[in-house]
This record gives structure tokens, C-alpha cells and sequence, in this order.
């Protein structure tokens, strides 16, 4: 293990705490992150306008960080910038473990003056083997320990996702997106400048935590790119790593000389490195938090070969539609497969060539067992690796007369079949007209560990990316 | 000459481009199979070379300022006597001069003109973050105009090379057309490996352009190389 993977080991799964500067202009905003913290908080503060508020909150504060009896092994500093390169000497003589540096105006500004404050803290830091987090950053997360970002994080249990951002704002957003899909982030990070402990260093971490079973990333841009590709290579053989780029091309030199300098982008090398790497490549929030649903809540395979049922025969077209494009296939089933559909199957209003168009087999009388039925029959069919169903907002709505609860027959019979089947399965949710019910079931689909996408392209998309990545790892092709 | 001393001359001079005989020389070191051209200095120099080599020939320029040479009038093709090659040589000079006339030139390098295949490019540049990246892609104006290419950072693996021959929109090409044979595609992707290969061992090189590569159904050759010191 590396010194700087040991230390951030220590840093990320902090015992003590210690917050820097926090105001009730800022709402005692990093107090209140930490009043999950299972841990040891302890403020410091020498404003003495400040010190009442704070000790309000329960917390002791100090008026140095060397005052603290007690090791440190995590510092959030949100001192005024020219107050941070002070503080960073305190940490590296308090032997604290790291420190997040909240304050913004350093290198992210491009000016001479924040460059060099940068610089000097970076020296600092790293001849004092002091962790460096940012600066201008959300800094930690960590589910478990209740050390937050924001005061809406969920804590107090534990993860399966290390996140790794270039926005705190994304770190954030995505915790708490993840988490009303089931998904739990264990520990992010917001690395912000990155000035000392960068991405590259946050990856080797998290390939070595056994709290982080996938590895989601937000990145802009990239400053160590050798060690970088280095890293990011190894890793995604250890875990899936899913990569959310963000940023137009930066400028780059160009070369002029050779075509191939010419033609080379830093889209284009980008796009090199995240097919080299076997990485999931994501464009946005919501396809980041579908494709670790399909990770995390799909049976593996390799397979491309789709069963799909859906409910009406517009359905059943637009959904073959969507997974074709995706670049999967719709085959035709086994003989044995159709005989055995034909003798339940209500051709009248339906089809099941596959896609199974089913809503009038499953007709407004609602016979669950046929839906079972069909979703063996897929399960059992040789040439189908992987099912997709469409869970329509009307079903969902449809009520038994006289009973104002939606129907969970149809969760727990898709997740008895998830169960049972070795195959990954998704349902598509679609919120239609109806978005606030659909919301409300869908965390029935959560509960029962069923990964759901709110529509086809979405549900194709990430599995075609998983897949993709399963066969890169499993040497197909 | 070996690889150093042909790096080591070229910085003695105080460039960075390589000609295309020193391009050629170095690939060949490297494994890397080229059409192989001879320096001539004079008229004489270069039909005693095409008749080494073998009619029909190619004249091109040779020049370390001059690097886009059929711009200048510095190529030409398909010299079948020493009365045409005498006279290519000629014109030659004298466009190449007339183009840029403080050039310094150092002659004309004549290479047997290569049999047709199928033209494709290969060629490295170095990203400011990334470091050397690999190029792909189907040469001729399919490069220029269409930029159907396909990158991958060294070094590559055996995989990485099938994918960037796969990735390219106008792979079917690769199979033959019209009655072209087809190229062999395992033959590139091991071309690709031995540049990555060579890439690695030679941070002293910045670029590299292989274009173009004619690929046979039974391996492939570059036709013209170029390469750019850092």
C-alpha cells in the first residue's frame, strides 16, 4: 500500500474530526454536516461572536487546532483564504491525518495570486505528509461514519459506491439521487484543485477499500494523465469504474506536423483511454446512477440476447426499437418456448414473437400467474440471456375495487423471478402522466432490489454499457 | 545506422525532422517493414539507384524543411528509364527550390514504386496529458476529409490493436472492393503493436506518420514515413 493510500485510509475513516473556521453566516454549515459524525467533532474558532452559536451545538471549540487534546485525524478548514496557508502549518503540527480545504480563490481562479497561495499550502502539505484534499472543495463522505457534504446525505449505514468528484456539487447530487434508487454511496470525495492528492491517488484507494464494490467518478480534466491511465487501467480490472466526463475539449498544444497530431482531440484521446480501460463511459447524472443500478442490482452476464415483455402492441414495438439501437439483439425464441406460450397466450390484442406483447394475456382481469409464466418461459429459453419488462404507470395504477393500495403483486412477482433466475433482469418504470405515483411505487421495486429505469432507452443504454463492460473483462470479443 | 546514431546526428544538426530516408532507416530497425529509399545526390546518383532498386521508381524530395512534398512539386511517379528519372530529378530540385527557396536540401530519395494496396495511415502524436497516442485509420483523402480514425493510448495491447482496425467506419474496405485484394488485417495489427513497442522504447520521439501504408493480402508496407524528434 502507498504511503498516500495508507493516509487516506486514515482520513476517510476518521475517529475525530475537527472543523475550521465555520460561521453562522454560513449556517454552522460543516458543524451540521458533522452531527451524524459517530465520531469525535471539535470546532475551532477564535471569533469570539462565533463561539456561543457553536458551543449552542453541542460542539467544544478551541482556539487553535494544536489546543485540541486529542489526535485529528480529519480537518475541514473554511477559513478565509489568506488565514488557510496558517491553518495548514497547524494541521501538519497537529500530525492531523488530512484536511479538506473548503476555501476557494486558488489556482481554480488562474490568477498569479491564488496560483501562489496554492503552491505554498501544496509545499506544505506534502513536506508535512499532510493529506491535502482540494482546496476549494466539498471534501469527505462517508456514509457510515457520518461525515457528510451536505445535510441532506444520508448516514449511519453502509455503501457499496466510492465516488470520486471534480464537483462537489455533483458529489452531492449524486449521493442523494443514488440513494432514492437504492443506491448507497459508502464514501466520496470531493477533490476539487486537487493540488496535492489527485484522482489517480483517490483511485488507488478506493481499488483497495473493501466498503467500495464500484468505483463512480466525475472528472473535468486531468493533470497526471500518464499515472492517471496508469491507475485507471489496473483498477477497472479489479472493480467496474464508471466515468462521467465533464467539460468540453481543453486546449491542448496541437501538433502541426503530423496528421495524426492533426486529428487527435482531447475527445478523442479521451475516448481512446476509456476504451483501453474497459470503463463505463456516462453523460450524465441520471445514466451514472442507471448504470450503477444495473451493476449493482443485475445478475452478471455477457450475454446480448434480450426477452422482452411489454404491455400493449406500441409498446412492444418501441421497446425492441430501443434495445436494437442499443446495439442488442431481439431473437426469435425457442420452438419450445413458443409451443408452450401458445397454450395460454391471448393472441387476441397480443403477440409474442418477442417481444412478448402481453397486456391481453395479463388483460384488465389481471392474471399474475401468466405473467410468471412468462418470465419462466424466457428464463428457461435458451437463446435469451437477459429480460426486460415494461411495468406501465396504468398497471401500476389499476386498483382492486375497493382497495386504494396499488397492487404489490407485481414487485414481489418480479422479484421472485429475480430471485430465481440466474438472468439480469430490469423493469422500466416509466412515470408517464403519472410521475408522483410512479415515484411512490418505484421504491417498492428499491426495497425488493429491482433495478428500474424510467424508460427504454435508458434500461437499453445502461445494460448495453454493462454488458459491454462484462464482456471486456470476461476477454469476449 | 542504428536508431541512436541517426537520432544523434539529426540533433547534432540542430533538427527535429527526420527525412525519409532516416524515417525508413529507423522504422526498418525497428522491425517495421518500409519501402526503402535511397539518397541521391545528383541525376547520375539516382539512376544508378533506380537501377539498384528496380524500374519503375519514385523521386520524392528530400528536405529537412520541406514536409508536405508533393505541395512543393517534390514527388513523382512511375519512372520507368533513366532518361525519365534524369529528368523527374531535374524538376524536381528546381520546384522544390522555386517553392521554398531557402530550404535546405539535401537530395532526392528513390524508392521503388510499390505495388497497389490498400492505403491506410498510421501515426502517433503526443498529448499533453496522455503522453504518445496511436493512430488508425484508412489513408488518402479517407483521413483527410472523412477523419475516419481510430486512437488508443501506448502502449496497446493485442486487443486494443483488432479494435482500432475494427472501429474504423470504412473497415469493409479492409476486405477488398472492386477487385482489390483484401488487406491483411492481422499484419496490420501486429504493425500496430511493434509501433506501439518501438513508441514506448523511444520517449525522444514526439510524431510519427506512416502514410501511406499499402496493406496486401499477404502483409503491408510503408510507403512514406515521417518522423518528428521532441
Amino acid at each position: 500500500m502507498s504511503d498516500t493510500v495508507r493516509r487516506l485510509e486514515r482520513v476517510l475513516n476518521p475517529r475525530s474530526v475537527a472543523v475550521v473556521g465555520d460561521k453562522r453566516a454560513m449556517g454552522y454549515f460543516w458543524l451540521r454536516n458533522m452531527s451524524t459524525f459517530k465520531g469525535k467533532l471539535y470546532s475551532v474558532q477564535i471569533d469570539p461572536n462565533e463561539i456561543p452559536g457553536i458551543l449552542e451545538l453541542g460542539v467544544s471549540n478551541y482556539a487553535s487546532l494544536l489546543d485540541i487534546p486529542d489526535e485529528v485525524d480529519y480537518v475541514v478548514c473554511a477559513v478565509p483564504r489568506p488565514v488557510a496557508p496558517r491553518i495548514i502549518a497547524d494541521c501538519v503540527a497537529k500530525k492531523a491525518g488530512g484536511v479538506s480545504l473548503f476555501t476557494s480563490g486558488f489556482a481554480e481562479t488562474g490568477e498569479t495570486e491564488g496560483i501562489r497561495l496554492q503552491e505554498r499550502i501544496a509545499t506544505t502539505a506534502r513536506e508535512g505528509g499532510l493529506v491535502l484534499i482540494g482546496p476549494n472543495c466539498m471534501g469527505i463522505y462517508n456514509r457510515r461514519l457520518g461525515v457528510r457534504q451536505a445535510m441532506d446525505q444520508p448516514s449511519g449505514d453502509e455503501g457499496d459506491i466510492g465516488f470520486i468528484s471534480h464537483s462537489g456539487t455533483h458529489a452531492i447530487n449524486l449521493s442523494l439521487l443514488a440513494a432514492s434508487h437504492g443506491v448507497k454511496i459508502s464514501k466520496s470525495v470531493s477533490a476539487g484543485n486537487s493540488a496535492v492528492v489527485t484522482p489517480a491517488d483517490y483511485l488507488e484507494y478506493m481499488a483497495q477499500d473493501a466498503e467500495t464494490k464500484v468505483i463512480g467518478m466525475y472528472v473535468e480534466g486531468v493533470q497526471d494523465g500518464r499515472r492517471f491511465f496508469d491507475v485507471l487501467r489496473r483498477t477497472a480490472l479489479l472493480k467496474p469504474v464508471v466515468v462521467w466526463k465533464g467539460g468540453a475539449s481543453e486546449g491542448g498544444r496541437r501538433a502541426m506536423f503530423s496528421h495524426t497530431g492533426g486529428l487527435a482531440t482531447s475527445s478523442t484521446t479521451w475516448q481512446a483511454l476509456v476504451r483501453q480501460c474497459g470503463v463505463i463511459a456516462t453523460d450524465s447524472l441520471d445514466e451514472t446512477v442507471d448504470v450503477m443500478k444495473a451493476l449493482l442490482f443485475m445478475k452478471p452476464g455477457t450475454g446480448r440476447r434480450m426477452g422482452l415483455v411489454a404491455l400493449t402492441g406500441g409498446q412492444s414495438v418501441v421497446i425492441t426499437d430501443a434495445f436494437e439501437r442499443a446495439g442488442l439483439e431481439v431473437p426469435l425464441l425457442t420452438d419450445r418456448s413458443y409451443d408452450e406460450l401458445a397454450g395460454f397466450f391471448n393472441v387476441i390484442g397480443g403477440s409474442f414473437r418477442n417481444p412478448l406483447d402481453a397486456g391481453g394475456t395479463l388483460g384488465f382481469g389481471a392474471v399474475p400467474e401468466n405473467l410468471a409464466r412468462m418470465l419462466r418461459i424466457l428464463d428457461e429459453d435458451e437463446r435469451i440471456d437477459a429480460i426486460a419488462v415494461e411495468v406501465s404507470p396504468r398497471m401500476m395504477a389499476r386498483r382492486m375495487p375497493g382497495d386504494e393500495t396499488a397492487p404489490d403483486w407485481l414487485p414481489d412477482m418480479l422479484a421472485a423471478h429475480k430471485e430465481r433466475s440466474q438472468k439480469p433482469f430490469l423493469a422500466v418504470l416509466h412515470p408517464g402522466h403519472l410521475e408522483a405515483l410512479v415515484a411512490q411505487e418505484r421504491q417498492k421495486y428499491v426495497e425488493r432490489g429491482i433495478p428500474t429505469f424510467a424508460g427504454f432507452q435508458q434500461a437499453a443504454s445502461a445494460f448495453a454499457k454493462v454488458v459491454a463492460y462484462r464482456r471486456f473483462i470476461a476477454g469476449v470479443e | 545506422m542504428s536508431i541512436a546514431s541517426i537520432i544523434d546526428r539529426a540533433k547534432t544538426d540542430g533538427r527535429k525532422l527526420l527525412t525519409e530516408v532516416e524515417s525508413k532507416d529507423i522504422l526498418e530497425e525497428a522491425g517495421i517493414p518500409t519501402a526503402r529509399a535511397r539518397l541521391a545526390t545528383t541525376a547520375d546518383e539516382a539512376v544508378a539507384a533506380a537501377k539498384e532498386v528496380g524500374f519503375p521508381v519514385a523521386l520524392k524530395i528530400v528536405s529537412p524543411d520541406i514536409t508536405h512534398k508533393s505541395d512543393v512539386g517534390g514527388v513523382k511517379l512511375n519512372l520507368s528509364t533513366p532518361d525519365e528519372v534524369k529528368a523527374a530529378f531535374d524538376e524536381i530540385i528546381a520546384a522544390a527550390k522555386k517553392a521554398q527557396p531557402d530550404a535546405t536540401i539535401d537530395g532526392v530519395s528513390v524508392q521503388k514504386m510499390a505495388r497497389p494496396g490498400i492505403e491506410v495511415i498510421m501515426g502517433m502524436s503526443q498529448d499533453a496529458q496522455f503522453g504518445p497516442v496511436l493512430m488508425f485509420g484508412l489513408g488518402g483523402i479517407l483521413v483527410e476529409v472523412l477523419k475516419d480514425v481510430s486512437f488508443r493510448l501506448v502502449p496497446i495491447t493485442p486487443r486494443d490493436a483488432r479494435q482500432m482496425v475494427q472501429e474504423i467506419k470504412g473497415r469493409p474496405l479492409l476486405e477488398g472492393y472492386r477487385g482489390q485484394e483484401p488487406a491483411d488485417v492481422e499484419a496490420l495489427e501486429k504493425l500496430l503493436l511493434r509501433l506501439s513497442d518501438f513508441i514506448e522504447k523511444h520517449p525522444e520521439i514526439a510524431e510519427l506518420d506512416l502514410n501511406p501504408i499499402f496493406a496486401y493480402k499477404d502483409g503491408a508496407i510503408a510507403v512514406d514515413a515521417r518522423i518528428i524528434l521532441s
